[in-house]
């Protein structure tokens, strides 16, 4: 390893212009990731337009920083008023709120960002030996291999959408079908477009991403408008204490790697993993029965594998532009606009890039420990932010993302149309990542698709061009007959133990 | 309740049923194979339809008097906070190019502001209205030098 362009890497990260945008991404991404019903992938999507005109490294820097931000924030809310920021931060109110209601909220606070940012780095040195390796095989990837890799990461999607097989095919097919509206690119013939010209170039993604996250989050917050909770101001002492730092270390250094190599498969993100690394640590644990009424290693388990997961997420958008996470998915749209093409020649050609951007995310984490212990107090005011003056800005800046990305209003149209479609799919219960996924790499899989048919003479063929695809097809079947495996150890555990049920 | 959910697949299935019309109606590809621009979008259109009957058939076992969220959707009072709050953004949308950015999102920030926040806080849902809207005219036309209409 070239230890000359780490030190470069660290030296760009570490320039005046680029830690001031660490540090806003950081501010921002934690205050929107405190604020209830906003999470990272929303944060981003509204916060696209601050990158225009930006360095293409800077605005990397400001986008990862509000991610993980935004993961530290999350659990903020989560601990101090039970409500979580997004899907990643529910672990966080299990034993973060019961410690709040024993007068223990600034403890809480503190642990769970030493949590994180342990979680953080452990993760940030498997991105270091796992990123360039995986970027290197990806090199041998043509045609055929991309659209198996396509269908792997769709099937595992969908696959993780336990229960909603049906729905997250169907919700991965919808955005398919989007990805198809403009101008084919490898016939000219325009596709679906309704003569409307500002379709040719098809629908920007980011529109339906800040339609589905934002738009749709607000209106989904409609429903309890009235009824927006408040923290109480007296969080007690913020440092926790050596009994505590005790009981959580195991705890932060055995989820750390679950969180990660969870992060990396396409759609788990943080949900899963800390909600599988609160399951692990509560089943592996002698005290069970405090678990949920404020056991400390029950808040810092979930937080490592969170703040793992987000880092681990990146590797698979960076280095095949396969977005792991509704927030990389965001990511990954913002970066290809900036000018930056993830997948494996990103390693090759703007190795710089990279490692600053590996260098940013450890200092980041830094920060924002920094900032989620020393400004604990403020943080909490932002919770005091009335949620009728919240949701009304939250649109503003999605209609003004929206317009900013092609100057039309036909975007407000299709936002609009995406956050009723994201307010219908989210209380129906249809998983949203196919969706987004789909609608990402839907165009690139096309002209694999029709690019490998003519090389291998036949769509069926490409199973077989080569061992990467069929390995390939091999965790396709894998990921989809996943569900069906549970379902079946599930009712042999039920058979053999019915008493316990 | 039930027409909420029933109202995704039958969506799905309906626009499945367009998106076939539309294939059919592709222009054939002048270079190659001139059927290439249909076969992707054909796979996809047999995808929806198929599991948008997968699901609606699905939809018998589902105990839909659990689900809160449909509850809460259901009721009038919501639909009527989620329908106007739509048509504000409807509003917004048709009158942003002609009256300009600075002055559609004041009206637009503004009628939101006043109607979730109710008159009583006026002071705050103008203040609130008119530095946003100044601000964010601000930055993007003359920090981020992006036009704004």
């Amino acid at each position: 390893m070239d230890f000359s362009i780490i030190i470069d890497g660290l030296y760009t990260a570490l320039q005046p212009i680029n830690l001031m945008w660490l540090v806003i991404g950081a501010i921002l991404g934690t205050i929107v990731g405190i604020l209830p019903g906003l999470g990272p992938a929303t944060g981003i999507a509204v916060l696209i337009p601050l990158t225009f005109g930006m360095e293409p490294i800077s605005a990397l820097i400001l986008m990862a920083a509000i991610y993980y931000g935004a993961l530290f924030g999350g659990s903020r809310s989560s601990i101090l008023i039970n409500t979580p920021g997004d899907g990643s931060s529910i672990a966080a109110t299990f034993d973060g709120y019961p410690m709040t209601k024993k007068g223990q909220a600034g403890q809480a606070m503190s642990i769970a960002a030493i949590a994180s940012l342990i979680g953080g780095v452990m993760a940030i040195f498997g991105f270091i030996f796992l990123a360039i390796p995986l970027a290197q095989f990806a090199l041998n990837f043509g045609p055929a291999e991309y659209v198996m890799l396509f269908i792997f990461a769709l099937s595992a999607v969908v696959a993780l959408s336990m229960g909603n097989i049906a729905k997250g095919f169907l919700t991965m097919f919808i955005g398919l079908g989007i990805s198809t509206i403009g101008v084919d690119l490898q016939s000219g013939v325009h596709r679906f477009t309704l003569d409307v010209p500002h379709l040719t170039d098809g629908i920007d993604f980011i529109v339906i991403i800040i339609g589905i996250y934002a738009l749709g989050e607000v209106l989904y917050n409609m429903f309890n408008i009235n009824k927006a909770k408040k923290p109480d101001q007296n969080i007690g002492s913020k440092w926790f204490t050596k009994e505590q730092w005790k009981k959580s270390l195991a705890p932060i250094l055995r989820s750390g790697p679950i969180g990660f190599f969870l992060g990396i498969l396409p759609g788990s993100g943080g949900t899963i993993s800390s909600l599988l690394a609160y399951s692990t640590q509560k089943q592996i644990a002698k005290n069970k029965e405090e678990y949920g009424k404020g056991a400390v290693e029950g808040l810092v388990a979930p937080e490592s594998a969170n703040s793992s997961a987000a880092v681990g997420s990146m590797i698979p958008m960076l280095t095949m532009a396969i977005p792991g996470s509704g927030a990389t998915a965001v990511m990954l749209g913002a970066l290809i606009m900036i000018g930056i093409q993830p997948g494996p020649l990103l390693f090759e050609n703007s190795p710089d890039l990279v490692w600053t951007l590996i260098n940013s995310m450890f200092i980041g984490n830094i920060i924002l420990v920094i900032i989620n212990i020393a400004m604990v107090g403020m943080l909490v005011k932002v919770l005091h932010t009335p949620p009728k003056v919240l949701y009304p800005l939250v649109l503003v800046l999605s209609f003004l993302g929206a317009y900013t990305l092609g100057y039309s209003t036909v975007d407000f149209y299709i936002l609009i149309l995406a956050g009723v479609l994201g307010l219908l799919l989210r209380v129906l219960n249809y998983p949203v990542v196919p969706l987004i996924l789909a609608l990402i790499v839907g165009n690139d899989m096309e002209q694999n698709f029709m690019r490998a048919t003519v090389i291998y003479d036949g769509p069926v063929s490409i199973l077989f061009a080569s061992p990467i695809t069929i390995g390939l097809a091999l965790l396709t079947i894998l990921s989809l007959s996943y569900p069906l495996i549970i379902k079946l150890l599930g009712r042999r555990k039920k058979k053999d133990h019915p008493m316990t049920m | 309740m039930y027409i909420i959910r029933l109202s995704l697949p039958v969506l799905f299935i309906v626009a499945s049923l367009i998106y076939a019309i539309m294939i059919f109606q592709l222009q054939p590809a002048m270079l190659g194979e001139p059927n290439a621009p249909r076969y992707f979008p054909l796979i996809i259109c047999t995808g929806i339809l198929i599991f948008s009957i997968v699901d609606l058939i699905n939809m018998r076992k589902e105990n839909i008097r659990q689900n809160e969220d449909l509850e809460m959707l259901s009721r009038k009072s919501t639909l009527k906070v989620v329908g106007i709050v739509l048509g504000f953004c409807l509003v917004y949308t048709l009158i942003f190019e002609h009256l300009g950015f600075l002055i559609s999102t004041i009206l637009f920030l503004g009628a939101l502001l006043f109607y979730l926040n109710g008159l009583k806080h006026w002071i705050l849902n103008l203040s609130v209205t008119i530095i946003t809207a100044f601000t964010t005219w601000y930055t993007f036309s003359f920090l981020l030098e992006i036009s704004l209409p």
